[in-house]
């Protein structure tokens, strides 16, 4: 049976389980909202946020058969390598095939570019970077 | 009863045998165009161009996603003899449908940036019937 999830699930576990990404990005990669670091159990400040920006399912007859989802998927961070930490999700996510149960991997696909630098509404002196990319991955059921 | 398309369903024989139990995979749209030719038949005097029926033709497209699996679509379009094409609007009311013998096309497009398409036009290889059959 596929669940939609898995994917989500499938994307965030490639991502979590590359040493290269937890090196420059410790506090984790969470998907929707950052949580505590999973390295310090403290405030996160270097982390890869993961959500998704569209969802387009394709039918034929009789159901699903295609769901297509970007995923807005970057690196957050206060200090460190956010260049480096970008560069390594592209190499995680561009045209690498994915497995979930229930469906087959059809593409991977960056869309769109994304950098850009937030203020912080409590302390201003603060500036967050996000870099990173917004991701088409299409799975046929 | 107006019911959705989504339970669509288009059914294929290659040798011509109706019904046709086969279903050609990933299709997502059919369309059946019934049209009558008519014949000129104004005379002096008409006030108007006067027209006579003549026969009714029946062709039509279907259309869907490329897949792998399957190639029913494809090997259609070499076919030399009409296979039973049955194009049901949904598979709830199985017994309303439109059946008869048709030649098939096969179109496939590409792009980068999605699946690939397939799309077919068909015309009457032999008498066409609407079921179940009007009053």
């Amino acid at each position: 049976m596929a669940d939609s999830s898995d994917i989500d699930a499938a994307l965030i576990a490639k991502l979590q389980n590359d040493a290269t990404l937890k090196a420059a990005m410790p506090d984790g990669v969470f998907f929707g909202l950052a949580g505590l670091s999973i390295a310090t159990g403290k405030n996160s400040t270097r982390f890869v946020l993961v959500s998704i920006a569209e969802n387009v399912d394709r039918a034929v007859f009789g159901g699903r058969a295609i769901e297509s989802v970007l995923y807005l998927v970057k690196a957050v961070s206060l200090s460190g390598d956010s260049k480096g930490a970008a560069a390594r999700i592209d190499q995680l996510v561009e045209d690498q095939p994915l497995t979930v149960a229930g469906y087959t991997w059809m593409s991977s696909a960056r869309e769109q570019r994304v950098r850009e630098m937030e203020r912080d509404d409590v302390d201003a002196s603060i500036v967050w970077t996000h870099r990173g990319g917004l991701y088409r991955i299409e799975m046929s059921l | 009863m107006i019911k959705t398309g989504r339970y669509g369903k288009v059914l294929y024989d290659p040798a011509g045998v109706a019904p046709p139990t086969a279903q050609i995979v990933a299709l997502n749209g059919w369309k059946l165009s019934q049209k009558m030719g008519k014949t000129k038949v104004t005379c002096f005097g008409d006030t108007n161009e006067v027209y006579v029926p003549g026969l009714p033709d029946v062709s039509g497209s279907v259309k869907g996603f490329w897949d792998s699996t399957e190639r029913a679509l494809f090997d259609a379009a070499t076919a030399e003899t009409p296979g039973m094409l049955q194009l049901v609007p949904n598979t709830t009311e199985p017994t309303f449908f439109w059946s008869g013998l048709a030649y098939l096309s096969a179109d496939i497009d590409t792009t980068v940036d999605g699946a690939p398409a397939v799309a077919g036009d068909f015309m009457a290889g032999g008498p066409w019937t609407m079921a179940p059959a009007g009053p």
